[in-house]
């Protein structure tokens, strides 16, 4: 009895250390995401004031209209190519970050690794201006080299928001991915060399399988990342890209239909969720065969 | 099966020498322990043989192939690892049939060779299991089987016993044993465990200080050392050192003695030995079970007054040490029905020995 007592007043010391933090994100999270919630099912009136009966028209014009529909396939689209190129780039980093010995060298690679996270998304986005431009470097460059004739457009495309997306994500890849590397035995590649594997054959039969979940959470972290990112499609991909975070800033700050940004808001946070569910179910479900 | 012949073998790490110019002949179908202290060099050894680890200099051949320049997965061994190393992904049939499906094996084929290797360690019932669902001796087993499931030439086994408790370690040994009796596979065992080695070998390489010191018989090795470091690490021994004592050989006996002879503590005794000492002659060794309990008639040649200073009892045995005259130490072994009542520290004791079981040894490789 007295153990139990004590363990209560520690469980309630350590909720009265969380308090501060969730007073704060009830505060500025969940009211917020409530009242989003509950703005989305609002009706608006032709001049778009906010009325207080609640429908679900706005749902209905996201899931029915074809410009919206085309928004959130390009945006899952754009947000799955970034988490494919992210991973299959990510593995041959991870690799040479575990396999590095000197502690020195394996620093230096850690901060090259997140470096594109110390500078500001603006500073960031802008310096691929600078680079994808008309009369950027790469064209420049490509033009000097006489392998090109007329510039290339690649700025203003989807390609170029991808391009800078997979910059900024790729550490959110590879340290879940070098974490579960460095945790397999080395032993393990050494017994399946000696039964005949190959390196090639040893990475697919056993490190990436041992890897999945590094792998898994680190596409969780990419995909949300990447399907709500905003201000670089904008900057690098121009305004009028069919992306569903692009679409909410124009709803909300442009044409002022707060409900409508409100439903289409939902609808990318749902979708977000529903694809980190599925991954982290796969990844539950690989684990529990490993140790159950 | 075939026999692997390392020729002049060294291997340096930075400015350590970690193996000196090792030269072994391991028999077709023998079972050969690498036996030594941690650092020695046995798993650097066995790290070449296998292909993780390039010699500085030499070569290593298996039967009539040189491997020296082949990467580890086309060297054909079986390799049990000192943690199992079981992919842990895989069920142990899976397991089992890594190798065999590297090897492109019909489904067929892959199914009756793991059916068979799995039945020979006695887990054919396990095979729809994963490792972490069984203990410590079956996932040695199936390690075992994994080796065994390929047909390698070789079999090498990395301290595989090391993990397992006293008992369970036993039954492995035997079964090991067992399995390369009936496959006939040249096996080589690394481990730190000399009673491990003896018992198992055909032959035991005893590594020292980066150096092959000795190749025998666990007979040979245990009662002829090659020098002092191959008989202090096998078994006890009461060391006894001359240099500089003068040998007289008394024609009359083909005997030698060492009048006066000093103990490393400062008593003197006269030391009889039945072998010649040589000039490398440094040291020689009496293992503990061959000094006997009582006065041995009143020649005063090898034999001694002593106090009990510890008595260990241990079922089968007594182990005594004592000391002379309050100075040097000796061990003494004793069969359990010697003493009728157990003696205790500070009893007085007799020791006697043969000159025959006084050993010469010499002091190169120490």
């Amino acid at each position: 009895m007295a153990r139990t007592s004590v363990v209560k007043r520690t469980n309630s010391f350590y909720w009265l250390l969380l308090t501060p933090s969730l007073l704060f994100l009830t505060a500025f999270l969940v009211v917020p995401f409530i009242m989003l919630i509950v703005l989305s099912f609002r009706e608006v009136d032709s001049l778009l004031n906010v009325l207080p009966t609640y429908s679900l028209s706005h749902y209905t014009e996201v899931f029915t209209s074809g410009i919206y529909l085309n928004t959130i396939q390009s945006s899952l689209g754009v947000a799955l190519l970034t988490t494919v190129i992210c991973t299959l780039l990510a593995y041959p980093a991870a690799y040479l970050l575990v396999r590095t010995e000197r502690p020195a060298l394996r620093t230096l690679f850690y901060i090259l690794l997140i470096s594109p996270l110390l500078t500001s998304v603006v500073i960031r986005t802008f310096a691929w201006i600078v680079i994808l431009a008309q009369n950027g470097l790469l064209n420049e460059l490509l033009m000097n080299l006489h392998l090109i004739d007329k510039p290339l457009s690649m700025l203003w495309s989807m390609n170029a928001v991808v391009i800078a997306y997979v910059q900024v994500m790729l550490p959110f890849a590879v340290l879940p991915i070098a974490t579960s590397m460095g945790e397999i035995q080395p032993k393990l590649r050494q017994a399946s060399m000696s039964l005949g594997a190959g390196r090639v054959r040893t990475f697919f039969t056993v490190t990436l399988p041992l890897t999945l979940p590094g792998m898994l959470s680190g596409a969780a972290i990419v995909f949300s990342l990447a399907a709500g990112s905003y201000i670089t499609p904008l900057l690098v991909g121009g305004r009028l890209q069919p992306l569903l975070p692009l679409a909410i800033y124009q709803q909300a700050v442009q044409v002022f239909n707060m409900p409508f940004a409100a439903a289409l808001s939902v609808t990318l946070l749902i979708m977000v969720i529903l694809v980190v569910l599925l991954l982290g179910w796969i990844s539950k479900r690989w684990e529990a065969r490993l140790r159950d | 099966m075939s026999g692997i012949h390392i020729d002049d073998v060294s291997r340096v790490f930075g400015d350590f020498t970690a193996l000196e110019q090792v030269q072994l002949q391991v028999r077709e179908g023998e079972f050969f322990s690498l036996l030594g202290p941690s650092g020695c060099g046995k798993t650097t050894l066995l790290n070449m043989i296998a292909g993780f680890l390039d010699p500085t200099t030499g070569r290593i051949m298996i039967g009539e192939r040189d491997v020296t320049d082949l990467p580890p997965y086309r060297r054909g061994l079986g390799i049990v690892f000192q943690d199992y190393a079981l992919f842990p992904h895989l069920t142990v049939f899976q397991n089992v049939a890594y190798g065999l499906k590297v090897r492109k094996l019909s489904k067929s084929e892959v199914k009756r060779r793991v059916d068979e290797a799995l039945a020979l360690v006695q887990l054919s019932s396990m095979a729809e299991r994963r490792p972490h669902q069984l203990s410590g001796g079956q996932r040695q087993r199936v390690a075992i089987a994994r080796a065994l499931a390929i047909e390698p030439s070789v079999l090498l086994l990395d301290e595989p016993l090391s993990n397992l408790d006293a008992k369970l370690r036993k039954d492995m040994q035997t079964e090991l044993k067992t399995i390369q009796r009936r496959t006939g596979i040249t096996t080589i065992l690394v481990t730190h465990d000399q009673e491990e080695a003896l018992s198992l070998s055909d032959r035991i390489g005893i590594l020292g200080h980066g150096r092959l010191q000795q190749v025998g018989t666990p007979l040979e090795v245990y009662r002829q050392p090659a020098n002092r470091f191959v008989a202090d690490f096998i078994g006890q021994v009461n060391l006894f050192r001359t240099e500089g004592v003068p040998f007289e050989r008394v024609e009359r006996y083909g005997r030698y003695y060492a009048d006066d002879y000093e103990t490393e503590a400062g008593t003197s005794l006269i030391l009889e030995t039945a072998a010649a000492p040589s000039e490398t002659t440094g040291t020689f060794m009496l293992r503990p079970e061959r000094i006997r309990i009582g006065d041995g008639g009143s020649t005063g040649i090898n034999q001694v007054n002593a106090v009990i200073r510890h008595v260990s009892y241990a079922g089968d045995q007594v182990r005594l040490l004592v000391t002379l005259a309050g100075k040097g130490e000796l061990i003494a072994v004793a069969p359990d029905p010697v003493f009728p009542v157990l003696p205790q520290a500070g009893d007085s004791v007799q020791l006697y020995w043969d000159a025959a079981d006084v050993i010469p040894l010499p002091t190169e490789g120490v």
